[in-house]
This record gives structure tokens, sequence and C-alpha cells, in this order.
């Protein structure tokens, strides 16, 4: 379950050390575009150039830690039931996107994350979801009137 | 704060439709779409809801639906708007003097010159108060302060860029001092400034008159002037136009259809929105509101856009916030 | 006193039979809908103001006192139950709440939530009542150098939250940061880090964030072990009420969470989340087993939950004697009273009395139901737990993004929402907390226009810190409790030495 790291070097704080530098610069040129100046006091990009300094600090001790041991054991992770949920994410927002409403995307996001862990009646899961968002939308939009994203779905009601 | 205002507004907008419900079929077939280009509940909300209301009662529309894009103020709806909107005889946008402000100051590839004004609605006066136990009685004697020492005078209001900023730019280039030196310290709302104008922690405050009106009317804040053109019947502040200072701001709002809408399409939209607002249901709203009748058909408005767009990014300009 | 006699006219009001009836529905309904998650007790009342309008002003002021209290309450119990904080100021709640219900004690966690919200909310109305005026008087001499220095107060705190590593704990702290940087500055106009995005321009919804980490990282991380390691069921083991250790350590945890919060709540721009940080550090100092703090100490939910409610009772402070909403569910109520066209504000108390005074003692009653509706519900609410996992899952998700597109239906917070929902899988599967992220996304945008509005008044002179007393008193308590360990831990050394 767990993995040892094989070389000397710790590869997940050498990574997110490299991740913190490049937030780093990015904040560092971010600040240093700001082109509107305070009169009196510190400007808004003070915050950014603090900011960005911070994360400068923080991405060289990660990259002092990862020359040391590890102390953190990551366990092995099930990938297919988080690029599910992903799936069930994408769905959502693709079907808000799109236009396809609110009652479709929150199917596909109950359908899609019911499978990550594990089930397999996708079908019952669909309309368990359909039932679910068809609440929900008409508790919104139709008892509080706020509109939800409304789609070819939503305008059957 | 973010967060607070939106939900707050959310509430005003949930609560400002209850009761609306069963508007009245009518001779008009118009079924309209109202884009609120902010969260729901405040200012451009609540006009937005209240002309659907007015529209649907006085039977100038079939159907009114309001639809909230918030963001930016207000620019992140503007942007929908126009694309969404283009030659469109059935969609409207409220807007108002912030976005104005709002579209210059985030560098907005669009503002309400690309939209097709079709009248001016509302204008609400801002007020300068000072607090009870400041020696400032009077304009005059702020603009000696100010003339004194432009950074010692300590501005509070709403968000930089905003109307009340612009207020205090140009009451202090009016005093003789420079704008862009102007000491204004922005906060996200009336709120928050009000209490560092009773806490004592600034010479000067502007906001919306409605907002401060409790502490004006209980004593705790002294008004000085209001920036309404005439005086308004209730207010006991006069304007600044009759104290000497030639400055008015309104924070007006209107009403807008889309871009390249012509024709037989905007004279029917200008139709029903002007006998809307000649209608007993609007001046009903109006009043409970408190919102001053601004109104001004759409050539004019036309044009006041064209002038405030101007005025607003020569202010903007002399405080450093456009380029 | 006067105040008394209000009061009572104020209960004559609020305990008649149809007014009980409204208080009751109005605290069931706000549970209910504030214990989704994604839905704090902000978005509940404002779904619900509606409901309460059909009524006249006194019923619907009862009847909202009621929905607003029970959305309170509804926050923490997910929060603790599921690790998915309705709203940020039940953010601390999760941290040693969910710890006790893994190890099945999520019964007494809810207990002492609910009896630590009761007692918290009493007394803290009874503060409403009668310190109002003056507790006014003092909140608004709060300059910007005074939220400063409570900031750095709050900031040394959050690394109470850090957890096994100080550098893991930093680094989450300085993404909320960054994450508050985002959007338009307050102060001068000046858009930070929105790459042209204009949807960005408004920054990050700390609603938005919560969620995203806790409820999505959440599921995400379950879902990642489940196949391997199917989480158990969790198993509710000994009584689902508090033991009598249970009360003993919960009882001064409760007063002292209700005296942190409810003088910071009155605060213009105090807030619930930072009296929440505060008491959870300072129950974890006090704590007589500290070494059960991060495994689920009883004390970490006791505060926090007392803190979180009465601050909410303060923020009525500001609301009711300047017009003041200083929080999402106070400026929603302000919508509330507009409704009737009462202003709030310096006339209210003498304009209308008999409402203010009706709202009093109907928070009041709508306390004493919650308790009492509540405890019963501790049962109902653990075997939550037992819905199979997968629909549970499901079903979070579904109303978490719910929450987020109710609030601002655009496609961009829905991909913030999933974005924050990796990054806090991530987070905890390489063991970063996730509080300080929070954290410094609500503290960091506070601190920055504080500091900077400060120096604006100073044009620049960084002594006005130090030259108002609040501020200098607040920035050297900062300063001791930052350095203070570091001093004891090389004295104790020292002392090691001698021997």
């Amino acid at each position: 379950m767990i993995t040892k790291t094989p070389s000397s070097v710790n590869r997940t704080p050498a990574v997110i050390a490299v991740v913190l530098f490049a937030v780093a610069a990015i904040t560092y040129w971010d600040a240093s575009h700001m082109a509107t100046r305070a009169t009196y006091g510190m400007s808004a990009s003070a915050a950014s150039y603090f900011v960005a300094l911070l994360f400068l600090v923080l991405g060289i001790g990660h990259l002092v830690s990862a020359f040391k041991p590890s102390d953190i054991d990551i366990e092995m992770a099930d990938w297919k039931a988080v690029a599910w949920i992903g799936l069930a994410l994408a769905g959502l927002v693709v079907s808000i996107w799109l236009g396809g409403g609110f009652i479709l995307g929150s199917t596909l996001l109950f359908a899609f994350t019911a499978r990550a862990f594990g089930r397999k009646a996708l079908l019952v899961d669909v309309c368990l979801g359909a039932v679910i968002g068809m609440f929900v939308f008409l508790l919104f939009n139709k008892l509080l009137t706020l509109a939800l994203p409304q789609g070819p779905l939503e305008r059957l009601f | 704060m973010r967060t607070f205002m939106k939900y707050g507004l959310l509430a005003a907008v949930v609560g400002s439709i209850v009761g609306l419900a069963d508007g009245q079929a009518s001779a008009q077939n118009l079924e309209l779409t109202i884009t609120a280009p902010a969260g729901a509940g405040g200012g451009w909300d609540s006009a937005a809801r209240s002309l659907q209301e007015a529209m649907r009662a006085s039977g100038n529309a079939k159907s009114v639906q309001v639809v909230n894009v918030p963001g930016a103020g207000g620019t992140v709806g503007l942007a929908q708007f126009i694309g969404s909107a283009k030659g469109s005889p059935n969609q409207l946008l409220v807007a108002g003097i912030t976005l104005v402000g709002a579209s210059i100051s985030n560098k907005s590839p669009v503002d309400l010159t690309k939209v097709t004004p079709l009248a001016r609605l509302t204008g609400d006066p801002l007020v300068i108060v000072v607090p009870k136990a400041s020696p400032i009685k009077t304009i005059a004697d702020l603009q000696a302060t100010i003339k004194k020492d432009v950074a010692k005078t300590i501005w509070v209001g709403g968000s930089a860029g905003g109307a009340d900023h612009i207020l205090a730019a140009l009451v202090t280039k009016a005093s003789g001092a420079d704008p862009s030196k102007v000491n204004y310290v922005a906060y996200s709302g009336g709120g928050e400034s009000l209490a560092a104008m009773l806490g004592g922690q600034a010479t000067a405050g502007v906001s919306g008159y409605g907002e401060w009106e409790g502490q004006i009317k209980s004593g705790d804040l002294r008004a000085l002037a209001i920036s309404y053109p005439e005086p308004i019947p209730g207010i006991e502040a006069k304007p600044l136009k009759a104290q000497g200072l030639d400055i008015e701001l309104v924070n007006w709002r209107g009403i807008f259809a889309g871009p390249n809408v012509q024709g037989k399409d905007l004279d029917a939209l200008k139709a029903a929105i002007d006998k809307t607002v000649k209608s007993e249901q609007w001046k009903t709203i109006l009043k409970t509101r408190g919102w001053s009748d601004y109104y001004a058909p759409g050539d004019e408005f036309k044009t006041f856009i064209a002038s405030e767009t101007d005025r607003v990014r020569t202010v903007l300009k002399s405080i450093g916030l456009a380029d | 006193m006067e105040s008394i006699s209000f009061l009572l006219d104020g209960f004559s009001l609020a305990i008649q039979p149809a007014n009980l009836l409204y208080a009751a529905i109005g605290v069931i309904i706000g549970t209910a809908v504030g214990v989704l998650p994604g839905i704090g007790p902000a978005l509940t009342v404002a779904l619900l103001l509606p409901v309460t309008f059909k009524l006249d002003p006194g019923g619907s002021i009862i009847m909202f006192a009621g929905i607003y209290y029970g959305g309170m309450y509804g926050g923490s119990t997910t929060a603790i139950l599921l690790n998915t904080p309705g709203e940020s100021a039940s953010v601390v709640t999760a941290l040693e709440g969910n710890k006790m219900a893994r190890a099945g004690r999520g019964g007494p966690a809810l207990a002492t939530a609910a009896v630590g919200s009761f007692v918290a909310a009493l007394i803290a109305t009874l503060g409403l009542a009668f310190l109002a005026p003056m507790l006014v008087k003092v909140a608004v001499q709060f300059g910007p150098w005074d939220y400063f220095g409570l900031m750095l107060i709050a900031f040394v705190t959050v690394s109470a939250t850090f957890g096994s590593s100080p550098l893991r704990g930093l680094t989450s702290l300085a993404f909320g940061l960054w994450l508050g940087l985002m959007g338009i500055d307050q102060l001068t106009g000046q858009a930070r880090l929105t790459f042209g995005v204009p949807e960005l321009l408004d920054g990050v919804e700390v609603t938005t964030l919560a969620v995203g980490l806790f409820a999505i990282g959440e599921a995400l991380l379950v879902a990642s072990r489940h196949l391997r390691k199917p989480e158990q069921p969790i198993p509710v083991k000994g009584s689902i009420w508090m033991t009598k250790e249970d009360w003993k350590r919960s009882w001064k945890p409760w007063l002292r969470g209700t005296v942190i919060g409810f003088p910071i709540g009155a605060l213009p721009a105090g807030g619930a989340e930072i009296p929440t940080f505060l008491s959870y550090n300072i129950e974890r100092k006090l704590s007589r087993k500290p070494e059960e703090f991060g495994y689920g100490a009883i004390e970490g939910v006791a505060g926090p939950e007392a803190a979180n409610n009465a601050s909410a009772a303060g923020t009525l402070v500001p609301l009711l004697t300047l017009g003041l909403p200083t929080s999402a569910t106070a400026a929603v109520m302000l919508a509330g009273f507009q409704q009737y066209n009462i202003q709030p504000g310096p006339l209210l108390f003498t304009q209308h009395a008999d409402l203010v005074w009706g709202l009093v003692a109907s928070l009041f009653i709508a306390n004493v139901m919650l308790l009492v509706l509540n405890l019963p519900l501790v049962g109902i609410w653990v075997k939550l737990l037992k819905i199979p996992l997968p629909w549970l899952y499901a079903g979070i998700l579904v109303f978490a993004s719910m929450g987020t597109i109710a609030a601002n239906p655009s496609v961009v917070e829905l991909l913030l929402l999933s974005g924050f929902g990796a990054v806090g899988f991530l987070m905890r599967r390489y063991d970063y907390p996730i509080a300080p992220a929070v954290v410094g996304l609500i503290l960091g945008p506070l601190a920055d226009s504080a500091l900077r509005r400060s120096l604006q008044m100073s044009l620049g002179d960084p002594m006005i810190l130090f030259q108002h007393p609040g501020s200098a008193i607040m920035i050297g308590i900062a300063t001791i409790a930052l350095v203070a360990p570091f001093i004891f831990r090389g004295l104790s050394r020292f002392q090691q030495d001698e021997d």
C-alpha cells in the first residue's frame, strides 16, 4: 500500500517546490505590471510582492525537505475512481456551458459519482439523479423563483 | 464582504418577486427578458424587478423575466448582453452610472455606448457628510480644509472609482486642490464606511443619501450637501449647486436594448417603456422604494450617456484610475 | 429597568401559540436546509426569506429568527458528520468534529455543538438585549489599525491548525493568501491576478473554496481509497449522548467561546470566522489533553461552535443599532426588515421598539426550540452516515454544486469549484492541512486592506499602528503569541541542560 521512494530525492516535495516557484514568478510578474499606484500609503502590489516572497521561501523549504527522508506515507490511489468523479464534474460543467441545463448536469454528476464508488447500476443511478435534480430545480425555480440554468428538460415545466 | 452582499441581494430579489407572480396578461404581446448585470438585490436588480412588476401590472408586456449576471461592476453582464441581444426585439438591460465607471476602470472592451438607450428611469442623490463633532459646519468649511491640506482631508466612501469617489474628486477639484491628491479611503459599501464616519476616523464621507439617512436624521452625521441638481423635498441638505459649487452627480439608472435594434422593434420597446414609466404602478414603486424620478426619453438619454461617459473618464483620469 | 419590561412585552408577543408555531416551523426548515452542504446560514435565510413574507411583520420576524438559528446550527452538522462545512465559520468545527465522528463519537460531537450553540446564543442574546447600545459605541471606534492588530492575532492562531508540519501548513495558508489577492483591489480598483478573465474580477468566493476543498476534495479522497480499503460504515460507539466527562470538558469552552465570539461579532468587520479560530487555539492551549487535538478533542468542537453562534448574535448589534450588515446573514436580515419598510439604524430601538424586542424574545424562543428539536435529531443525523456511500457522496456533490450555482450561475465559478476540489484532494493526499487555505482567503484581504487603510490615513507613516493603544496592544499580543513558544522551548531546554 505504501510507496517507498526509490531515489534519494523525494519526488513529491520537489515537484511542489517547482509549482511554488512558478506561482511566485507569476505573482511577481502580475504585481510588476500593476499600473495603478496608491497616492498615499502602500499600493495594491505590496501584498502581491509579499505573497510572491512567501511562495519563494516555501519553495526553498520544499526543496530542502526533498532531500530529507519523507515523513508521510502516500497511499496508492484508485485513479479510475478519481477519473469517474472528474468525469462527473465535467458532465455538470459541460451541461451548463452548452445549455444542457441543471437537471441534466446534476443527473450526470450524481450517476458518475455513484459509479466512482463502485456502483454498477448506472441506469438506476441516472434515474435517481434525475429525480433529485428535478426536485431541486422545481424547489428553486418554482418555489423560490431563483433561476438555475435552464436547458431543454427544464423548459418542459 | 463579497459573499454577503451577494446573499443579501439574493434575499432581496427573492423577496421582491413574491407576490408578483400573478401578473396580468395584457394587450401588449411583448415577452421580455431584462438582464440585471449585478447580483440579486442591489440597485440594478431591484430596478429590473420593479420594472418587471410595473410592466406586467400596467399591461405593457405579456411576460417579463429577470436574469442576473453579476460580476465586475456590471461589465460581465454588459459583455454578455451585447453578445446575446444584438438586434433582439425582446431583450433589455438595466444599468447605471457605476457601469460607466467600471467599464473605464476595468478597461472593458465594451461600454454603454454600444447598446441602445431606451429611457433614463431613476436618479438618487449622493450626500456629503462630516462627523457630528467635526468643526466643519458647511461645505465652504470643507473646501477650506481641503485647500489647506488636501492629503490630510480623509474621505471615506464606497469602492474605488465608484460614484462616491468621483464626487470626492470633483469637490476636491472645485476647492482648488489637485484631484489626483484626494485621500479617498475606499470601503466595500455604505455600511463599513459609515462605521469609519461614526468612529471619527475620516474628515468627510460620501454615500447614497438613503444609506445614511438614519444617521443624518438622528444627528450622528452632519449632511453638508447633496449632489442632486435641485433640492429634494424631505431632504434638508441643499444641493452643491445651490451652495456655489458647479457640481452635479446623480446615481442614475436606465434601461437599454441590445445593439442594432431599429425601426419597428425599437419603437415598440420605447413605447412600452414610456407607457410603463407614466403608469400609476411605476409611480407607486418610486414612492415605496424612495427613488427619485429622473426620467428622460431615449434620444435625450443617448446624449446623456455620451456626456456622462466623457465626464466620468475625465474624472477617473484625473484621479489616476484610467489612462 | 426599561429594557426588561420591553423584553417581557416581546415575550408576550413571541409566546402566542401562532407565533410559537412559526418559530417551530422556522427552526425545522432552517435546520433542514442549513444541513445541506454548500448552503450555509446566509443562503438558507435568503432562500427561505420569501416564506416569511406571507406573514405579518411580527410573525415573519419570529419565523425568521427560527430560520436564522436553525440554519446556523445546521451548518455544523455536515461539518461534523461528513467533513463538509456548509460555510466558512464551520471550517474549524470540522477539524475536531469530524475526527470525533470518525471515532464513532458523532453523537457527542453534535450534542456539544447543539448545547454549546444554545448556551452561547442565550448569553449573547442577553448581551444583545442589554449591551447593544454601549457595545456599538466601542465597536465604531475600531479603526483600520485595530482591525490590522486583530488580523495579526488571528494569523498567529492559525498555526494551531497546521497539523504535523509547519512547512505544509504555511504552504496551505499561502495558497489561501494567494487566492485572496485575486480580483479588484478594493482600495485602488487595481485588478490582481485576474489574467484577463472578467469573472475573476470579483475575486474568489470563500464558500466556493471551502466547499471545493472540503466537500469535493473529500469525495475524491474517499473514492480514491474506496476499492482497496472500502470505507467502513462508521460505528457509533457508546452513547450518542454526552458523557459526564464530555460535559466537564465542554462547559468552559462554551463560555470562553461566547466571550470571544460576541464582541468580535459586534465589530463592523469582525465576522464569525475569526472568533472560531481564536477559540480553537485557546482551547488547544488550555486543554488538559492537548494531545487529543487533531484526533477528535471535544473542546475543539464546543468552543468554536459557541463562538460561531455568539458572534451570530453579535452581528445583530451593528445591524440593529446602526443598520450595518456585517455578515452574509445580517445582510439578508436587513433585506428582510426593509420589506416591511423598517430601516434598521439609530432610530430603530425607539421607532420600532415592539418589533426589536419581539425579535430578541423570539431569538430566545427559537434557541430553546432548536435545542428541544435538535437533541432528539442527533440520533437521526448520525444515521445519515448509513446512506450507502455512493449515494451519500453523489448527493453531497449535487447539493454542493447546486449551492454554488444558485449563488452565481457561471461556468467559471463551477470550474473554480472543481479545480479547488482537485487541489483539496491532492492536499489531503500529501498531508497538507485544508483549513489554513480557507483562513488565508478570509484573513488575507482583510489584513491587506486594514493595513493599507491605516497607512493611507496616516499618509504612509507606519507608526500609526503603535500610536493607537488598541492596535498596539493587539500587535503586542500577536508578537508574544508568536515568539513565546520558542522562548519557552528554549527555556525548558536550558533547564534540562542544567539538570
